[in-house]
């Protein structure tokens, strides 16, 4: 199979794919067609290495990579140290109690622009480990290898960037509700 | 400062419980969490938090859809000529097209106001290039790059001569393993111009020939450029200005090129 056979068969049915990681890592449409177009570039460079069983998250990573070093070189204030025992610490993990207030409510009247209010709010480190599994749907074992984490880290950042969201939508959705 | 021993159990019922709800647990672990849901009642609270959370996000956030321009750029990083439009399903390349027509006729409207004229006349030689490529490109498209079919250039000659009274030189490049392949006509500038076709292995390399009269043969080196994949090399012959378009490897280009200048020299 010569390179460019390789090349549609494990990049070209992913681009929508690794448009929306792009768009999600960057903030914006019109960077996240740059960052995907550069790493298109370096994933046909290295077509050779694929396997088309795990094309998807193999092309994921590859733009997952070019974003920070795309971001790192056009907005450096953007990229926070991923260091994740230091969040995880001082962010903390918290649960509401049952009777707080009816955020199961509020999620659910939450609207588009409010979710990526939210989900642009959260640290890189969780964001993308969020929009991995519910948007790409990746699993806990594809998102440890497309972000070199260990599984476990995987599951930490998860479990916060999701408690994270649940709170700042209740917050908002609390705010909206007040202001009514 | 959180304790963590007094958070350790609420965090891992929580990374557990994400877990559970994603179905990345084995039996034993999914049963460990029922058994901490059925206590737990703020544990409860947030399983149906996540749920609710989840189900929200699918709903309300649809994946991005590359534009069919932007397919097109990214199938052209693999193969910038036939494969492109081949991989792409028909009907997006044609609204494509509708699409790059459709703004052409407002450039077009642009220039026959007059309103641009004086800054697109600045960049016509860009112009021409980009024509000359999209004409090699439908070239390739074709069931022959070429309206005669021929490796003699004593064939070649005299059917530009007598099909649009043009007849640029036309060099025998077989000995340096460029054989001429025919000729056709292509419209550069609302004019018709003499192309000759060579090819090389699998490869063809357009030699667009568009007339200067009065144009001296200049030593001046040749100028090189790309455009959508393909090296472009241009030229100045005598009472032409030539340009070579190919996607072959641009040093083979640049040989091409060169061979074929000392093998006109008066010309």
């Amino acid at each position: 199979m010569d390179e460019r056979q390789r090349f549609s068969e494990a990049v070209l049915p992913y681009v929508d794919d690794a448009l929306s990681l792009a768009r999600w890592l960057t903030g914006n449409a019109a960077d996240a067609e740059d960052v995907v177009q550069e790493a298109c570039l370096r994933a046909f460079g290295a077509i050779a290495s694929v396997q088309n069983a795990n094309a998807r998250a193999w092309l994921l990573a590859i733009v997952r990579n070019t974003a920070f070093s795309w971001m790192a070189k056009n907005r450096p204030k953007a990229i926070m140290t991923t260091d994740d025992a230091g969040i995880f610490e001082q962010a903390g993990l918290e649960m509401a109690e049952p009777q707080a207030s009816p955020e199961a409510i509020l999620i659910r009247k939450a609207d588009a622009a409010q979710l990526e209010n939210a989900i642009s709010a959260l640290p890189l480190a969780y964001r993308e480990v969020l929009v991995l599994r519910e948007i790409e749907d990746l699993s806990y074992r594809e998102i440890s290898k497309v972000l070199s984490i260990p599984v476990g880290t995987v599951m930490s950042r998860l479990a916060r960037a999701r408690s994270s969201l649940i709170q700042r939508i209740g917050m908002a959705g609390e705010g909206k509700a007040g202001a009514a | 400062m959180i304790k963590p021993s007094s958070w350790s159990s609420r965090e891992e019922s929580l990374i557990l419980l994400n877990a559970y709800l994603d179905d990345e647990l084995d039996a034993a672990s999914a049963l460990d969490v029922e058994r901490r849901l059925a206590a737990d009642p703020a544990l409860r609270a947030e399983r149906d938090r996540i749920a609710e959370l989840r189900s929200t996000l699918v709903s309300h956030l649809s994946a991005q859809r590359a534009s069919d321009d932007f397919k097109r750029r990214i199938a052209g990083i693999a193969d910038p000529s036939r494969d492109v439009v081949v991989a792409l399903p028909s009907r997006q390349s044609r609204s494509y097209d509708w699409r790059q027509m459709a703004a052409a006729a407002v450039v077009a409207a642009a220039i026959t106001a007059g309103g641009m004229y004086g800054v697109l006349r600045q960049n016509s030689g860009a112009n021409e290039i980009a024509a000359i490529v999209a004409d090699h490109q439908r070239a390739l498209l074709a069931a022959q790059p070429f309206d005669i079919a021929s490796s003699d250039r004593h064939t070649v000659k005299p059917w530009f001569d007598s099909k649009i009274a043009i007849s640029p030189q036309v060099v025998d490049l077989a000995g340096a393993g460029f054989p001429l392949a025919g000729g056709r006509v292509e419209i550069v500038d609302g004019k018709p111009v003499p192309v000759l076709v060579y090819q090389r292995r699998a490869h063809v390399i357009s030699v667009v020939a568009v007339p200067r009269a009065g144009q001296m043969t200049s030593t001046a080196p040749a100028l090189q450029t790309t455009k959508d994949g393909y090296s472009v090399i241009r030229w100045f012959g005598r009472d032409f200005e030539y340009f070579a378009v190919s996607d072959v490897p641009e040093p083979e280009l640049r040989e091409f090129v060169s061979r074929w200048r000392e093998a006109t020299p008066g010309s």
